[in-house]
């Protein structure tokens, strides 16, 4: 197939795909019902490492979580959710939120939404103990 | 011998059915409410990824067929091109995909290249062209080698080789539970491929198949869809990213990080390469047998049901 076809066809085939999935409201993020969601949701990355216990930041899309080896946080992959412990972390405030850059290039920055009182606390709990 | 051949670019021209079919699909489930889930950013994602497979197919493809070319001047064989043919192609091609398809499941170097497929957390028509933008760096043309030397032409192997892809589109879905017994006994069907994309214990290093799921019961991977276990799909440690760059690199960057640690020995740097992934010089990850036996120790009464059929009394 020519080239002058193909590559018009794709561009606009994507773009009206995703313009259409976001107009029939399918952006939302993941939001955690309750705590036991979140520490579901952390089990599904880290079996192994259960949390002993479960933060949900105030609009539920995001959780602190701490675990016997340091502090993790399970947020919104879209629909889905995925999660990471803070090795190496570096947590930085912002105006909404706090930012969290990791040393990881599947999940290099965690943009998490927070209210004043969440962005003043989580870093502490975030660094309190031994990080994995 | 046959020099000039050429076949229709098949996956070139599928592009209108496939955007045609995802519509379809998503249709399906909005009127439904069930038969699957899209999201926005994954889909882009997952389209993003499919457009730059084709875009790198047509950047490198010339190394593969510069190859294929190479051989068919090589060999004394030539199959002809009547329709017998074609058709022995395409099933022989089609167990070329199987072990293709197993390595990049098995060897981390070729995972490399094929875990973008599996990075989704979604099933759906999209999903199936989350392609890779690096297969021409596994070297996993090798593996059609034999083909060309037995004497079906590089166009002839490549067309059937786009087909097979192209069989491959409709069974990412949730739409379709379960085909006809016959069908289902003798093709690769959505049920089967779903088993494929689980990540899930007993789901995982399942199904390799194309077309033919004989391959997969002939071999000994076949784990049939289990009703009392609905699929997880994604990777074991799914990413935090829908950057498609990253998305596309990301097991060729943590191949480089661990092959390069100090300390290692070169045999341990040339295993990070080609072990199977969750293989580490010192034991502190856990291959996909292992996560299978930590399950079974967790559930031992998911001795013995598929996925873990083989595995009765090795917890």
């Amino acid at each position: 197939m020519p080239l002058q076809i193909l590559l018009p066809m794709v561009v606009i085939g994507i773009a009206g795909i995703a313009v259409l999935l976001h107009m029939l409201g399918l952006s939302e993020l993941a939001r955690f019902d309750d705590e036991a969601a979140a520490r579901h949701a952390w089990l599904r990355e880290y079996p192994d490492t259960p949390p002993t216990r479960v933060i949900l930041s105030h609009d539920r899309h995001a959780a602190l979580v701490e675990t016997d080896f340091g502090a993790g946080v399970v947020w919104p992959m879209g629909m889905d959710t995925t999660a990471r412990t803070l090795r190496g972390a570096e947590i930085r405030r912002t105006k909404d939120g706090l930012l969290v850059d990791l040393p990881d290039f599947t999940a290099p920055r965690i943009r998490l939404r927070l209210n004043d009182e969440e962005a003043d606390l989580w870093p502490t709990l975030m660094n309190r103990k031994d990080r994995p | 011998m046959t020099e000039e051949l050429t076949y229709p670019d098949v996956v070139n021209f599928a592009v209108p059915f496939f955007i045609a079919a995802i519509l379809a699909e998503l249709v399906w489930i909005m009127i439904r409410r069930r038969g699957g889930r899209y999201e926005t950013r994954d889909a882009l994602t997952s389209l993003l990824m499919g457009a730059g497979n084709v875009a790198s197919g047509i950047v490198l493809g010339f190394v593969a067929y510069g190859f294929f070319m190479l051989l068919w001047e090589i060999t004394p064989l030539d199959l002809g091109t009547s329709l017998w043919v074609v058709l022995l192609c395409f099933v022989l091609d089609d167990l070329r995909y199987y072990w293709v398809h197993r390595f990049g499941h098995r060897i981390r170097w070729v995972w490399a290249s094929h875990v973008n497929h599996h990075s989704s957390q979604h099933y759906n028509l999209t999903t199936a062209l989350r392609q890779t933008w690096t297969g021409t760096f596994t070297f996993m043309m090798l593996v059609r080698a034999p083909l060309i030397l037995m004497g079906f032409h590089p166009a002839m192997v490549l067309f059937c080789g786009g087909l097979n892809l192209i069989y491959q589109f409709w069974i990412h879905t949730e739409a379709i539970g379960r085909m006809p017994r016959w069908f289902e006994a003798v093709m690769n069907t959505p049920s089967h491929h779903r088993v494929h994309h689980g990540r899930n214990p007993r789901y995982l290093d399942a199904n390799y198949a194309g077309v033919f799921i004989v391959w997969d019961k002939l071999f000994g991977t076949f784990v049939p869809e289990y009703e009392k276990e609905k699929v997880d799909y994604g990777l074991v440690h799914n990413i935090g990213t829908f950057n498609p760059l990253r998305v596309a690199f990301h097991e060729w960057v943590a191949i480089w990080r661990d092959a390069t640690q100090p300390g290692l020995s070169l045999r341990d740097r040339l295993m990070y390469c080609v072990m199977p992934p969750g293989w580490s010089h010192d034991g502190s990850r856990t291959m996909s047998d292992g996560i299978k036996r930590r399950h079974l120790e967790a559930h031992p009464e998911d001795a013995g049901t598929p996925g873990f059929t083989d595995m009765a009394g090795r917890t």
